[in-house]
């Protein structure tokens, strides 16, 4: 398990991260959002033993970080961390040496590996030869060369088609079942809906919002109904706590205060021809929009 | 510890097996293997390395044609230019020699009476010829002029033999402990040793260039965070220095097996040159043992091997500290630009130390880091500064190297992992006066 307690960074004068804590649990995926120099990057770094923070602890497994912990983190950067110039082969073998592996047992993990992601045959490829979504798949290996026990995800699908995406959304959930710890950290909000149970958004180092997803979502008082049928939209946006009406293809997708917007909403359009009208949740992507705008007007 | 020692592993065997190692060493042993064996390769395309100079005399003094030709192997000998002559004297006009010249190498050399300056003398070629050769003509030409004045003015053969006779010096050193064979081993190895420092010069390029390309690659990429999230920065930064080094040795040992790879293809290509050079090689050696400065070299080579290993220790010391402040080759071509002109210098000044007879500030720049390797062994050869001077730029590397690593391992834990180039020089010193080791 992962605990992260009240860990601050300051950059000289600035602050980077501000008592930031969470906890990450065996065989949890961890979400981490926050828009460009919210202190996502400063964060992982403290973990990865990269920086040292000014205050507060990380442990894992209730051992402070140092090398022989970082031996047991997978960490996938943002750029791709590798040495273009070595072989897919040389550059995994040099990753998992670095972690304390023999260079057996990589060998062995890697065929595995390169099986699973249908890539044998560029073994002895050398990496800049390869596709963008070749090479993220062996940063990801690199990264899980030594079956870790918290593995950092930094934006893990960029550049990847949606094949290579479920190869490699395959391969996290059976890290999940392993017991890995996760944090997954994407501007993609679906793939964080899917992927995470948890997570906590970041503005300016500072928590803004922390928790399941599901309560989260339960929690966050705006709601959406998707209506299809013959009405006006100008009526709608008149109702007292409406926030908005958009047309989406054939359908009106109607921004609501609270639930207690529903009632008036239905009672308006009930006579008319409906043939839709579903309250749903709002996407984490709305939530996230308006968690860190308000954070930015304080 | 083991992780260092694979990370050192892994750096040299990269440079070992990359392309451009093989690529610079098969040009380097073809270009030492052509140098050494230039002659036997010019014969082997049809050249002539020792190709007879003809030349025709067209004596119309009656009275010069003997003492020219005399003069011109005395010239020869003297000056080893070395040139192998078919002189004829001409028994044709000099329009008929003129035409039969023509398109050829031959030189035909006209000698007339004057009656201002008793003989005159033209040189006719058909083309150009070169400076040495026209110089070796001239030479024997004006000899020939005074010998011949000398005879027409009635001046006896004995008379005239003190005359032409050289001048005899003495030289005498009133210093008990200097030897007149001494001072002139020190003249040749004044010049020769420019020569064998510069492999050092090119090798210290070699490891400034290849320290810094590293470093940004593993920058560039963000593979560093990887790399230092599983070993220290002190081990990181300790193996590249360790590998460069080893690398740079290795090259230098590499570079003094090509030359007896090329005098081993001499040998075997032409016993006779090969035995000329052992002969050469021998006849050093005995005037070394004779003048007493073998003896010398008992200490000057140690010493010099010393600093030198040092000094490359300095040299990928800083290459890996400023390496570490920026984020891209084309930065850090910028910031090592003034460590090379250093370097530079520093191989002028050696090549120039003979000049700087007595000087005090010549003697303190050779205990300066950077330029001590160079400069210090070439004074020391030519006898400028002594053992002591030499063991001072050790002491001072060594001191100079303990500072580096003490203040620039700050820098280059901080640098490495920072990836802004604003305000290089003051991120150093703040570097430098943290705390944090």
């Amino acid at each position: 398990m992962l605990k992260v307690e009240n860990i601050t960074k300051y950059y000289g004068e600035n602050l980077a991260v501000d008592h930031l804590s969470f906890t990450v649990k065996s065989g949890e995926i961890f979400g981490l959002l926050g828009s460009n120099g919210a202190g996502k990057t400063t964060t992982f770094r403290i973990i990865m033993g990269l920086l040292d923070s000014n205050s507060g602890t990380v442990t894992l497994d209730g051992k402070k970080i140092d090398y022989s912990v970082t031996d047991h983190i997978g960490f996938v950067t943002e750029e791709r961390s590798l040495l273009t110039k070595m072989t897919v082969e040389e550059q995994v073998i040099y990753y998992g040496r670095l972690k304390g592996l023999k260079e057996e047992e990589i060998r062995k993990r890697l065929d595995e590996w390169l099986e699973k992601f249908q890539i044998k045959d560029y073994k002895k490829r050398k990496i800049k030869e390869l596709s963008k979504g070749n090479q993220q798949k062996i940063q990801f290996i690199a990264a899980v060369i030594n079956e870790p026990k918290l593995l950092i995800l930094d934006e893990p699908f960029t550049g990847l088609d949606p094949i290579n995406v479920g190869q490699l959304k395959d391969a996290i959930y059976e890290l999940q079942k392993k017991g890995c710890s996760i944090i997954f950290s994407s501007h993609q909000m679906e793939h964080i809906e899917q992927f995470c149970e948890k997570l906590l958004i970041l503005v300016k180092g500072r928590p803004v919002l922390e928790g399941y997803l599901k309560d989260i979502k339960e929690e966050y008082q705006k709601k959406n109904i998707m209506i299809r049928g013959d009405i006006d939209p100008q009526e709608l946006q008149a109702i007292p706590g409406v926030l908005g009406v958009h047309k989406k293809a054939n359908e009106y997708e109607v921004k609501i205060e609270s639930n207690k917007v529903v009632e008036k909403v239905f009672k308006k359009i009930s006579h008319k021809n409906i043939t839709k009208f579903v309250v749903e949740e709002p996407s984490l992507n709305e939530i996230f929009i308006a968690k860190v705008g308000e954070s930015y007007d304080e | 510890m083991n992780k260092f020692w694979f990370l050192t592993g892994t750096n040299l065997k990269k440079k070992l097996k990359s392309k451009w190692f093989l690529v610079i060493n098969i040009i380097l042993l073809v270009a030492i293997v052509g140098i050494i064996n230039m002659d036997s390769i010019i014969k082997a395309f049809g050249g002539d390395f020792n190709k007879t100079s003809e030349i025709i005399v067209l004596d119309q003094t009656e009275l010069s044609y003997p003492i020219f030709e005399k003069n011109l192997q005395y010239f020869n000998d003297t000056l080893g230019t070395e040139y192998t002559f078919d002189i004829q004297k001409a028994d044709k006009s000099r329009q008929e020699i003129e035409e039969e010249i023509k398109d050829t190498d031959t030189v035909m050399i006209l000698l007339e009476d004057d009656e201002t300056s008793y003989i005159k003398a033209s040189i006719i070629s058909d083309s150009y010829i070169d400076t040495i050769y026209y110089q070796l003509l001239y030479q024997a030409l004006s000899s020939t002029k005074t010998e011949v004045a000398f005879s027409l003015t009635n001046i006896d053969s004995e008379e005239l033999q003190k005359l032409t006779s050289d001048i005899s010096v003495d030289r005498i050193l009133l210093s008990e402990d200097k030897n007149t064979e001494e001072e002139n081993m020190e003249m040749i190895m004044g010049t020769v040793f420019p020569t064998v420092i510069l492999p050092f010069f090119i090798l210290v390029i070699f490891l400034v260039q290849m320290i810094g390309a590293e470093i940004n690659e593993e920058k560039q990429t963000r593979s560093m965070e990887v790399i230092i999230s599983n070993v220290s920065p002190k081990a990181h930064f300790f193996s590249k220095v360790l590998a460069s080094n080893a690398f740079v040795l290795l090259q230098g040992a590499l570079l003094i097996l090509y030359a007896i790879i090329a005098l081993v293809i001499r040998n075997y290509l032409n016993v006779e040159s090969a035995s000329s050079i052992t002969s050469e090689i021998s006849n050093v050696w005995n005037s070394l043992v004779t003048s007493g400065f073998a003896d010398k070299l008992t200490y000057i080579i140690p010493l010099t091997l010393i600093l030198m290993i040092l000094s490359f220790l300095t040299y990928s010391l800083v290459a890996g500290i400023l390496a570490s402040m920026t984020v891209s080759m084309e930065d850090y071509q910028q910031i090592q630009t003034p460590i090379m002109m250093i370097c530079l210098a520093g191989y002028y000044l050696a090549i120039m130390a003979g000049m700087f007879e007595g000087s005090t500030f010549i003697r303190i720049l050779s205990y300066v880091p950077f330029l001590s390797c160079l400069l210090s062994p070439a004074l020391l050869v030519i006898g400028q500064i002594g053992i002591i001077d030499v063991i001072i730029s050790i002491i001072v590397l060594v001191v100079f190297n303990f500072v580096l690593v003490r203040y620039g391992l700050k820098v280059y834990k901080i640098g490495i992992l920072n990836y802004s180039t604003d305000k290089m020089w003051k991120k150093i010193l703040k570097a430098v006066k943290s705390k944090e080791v």
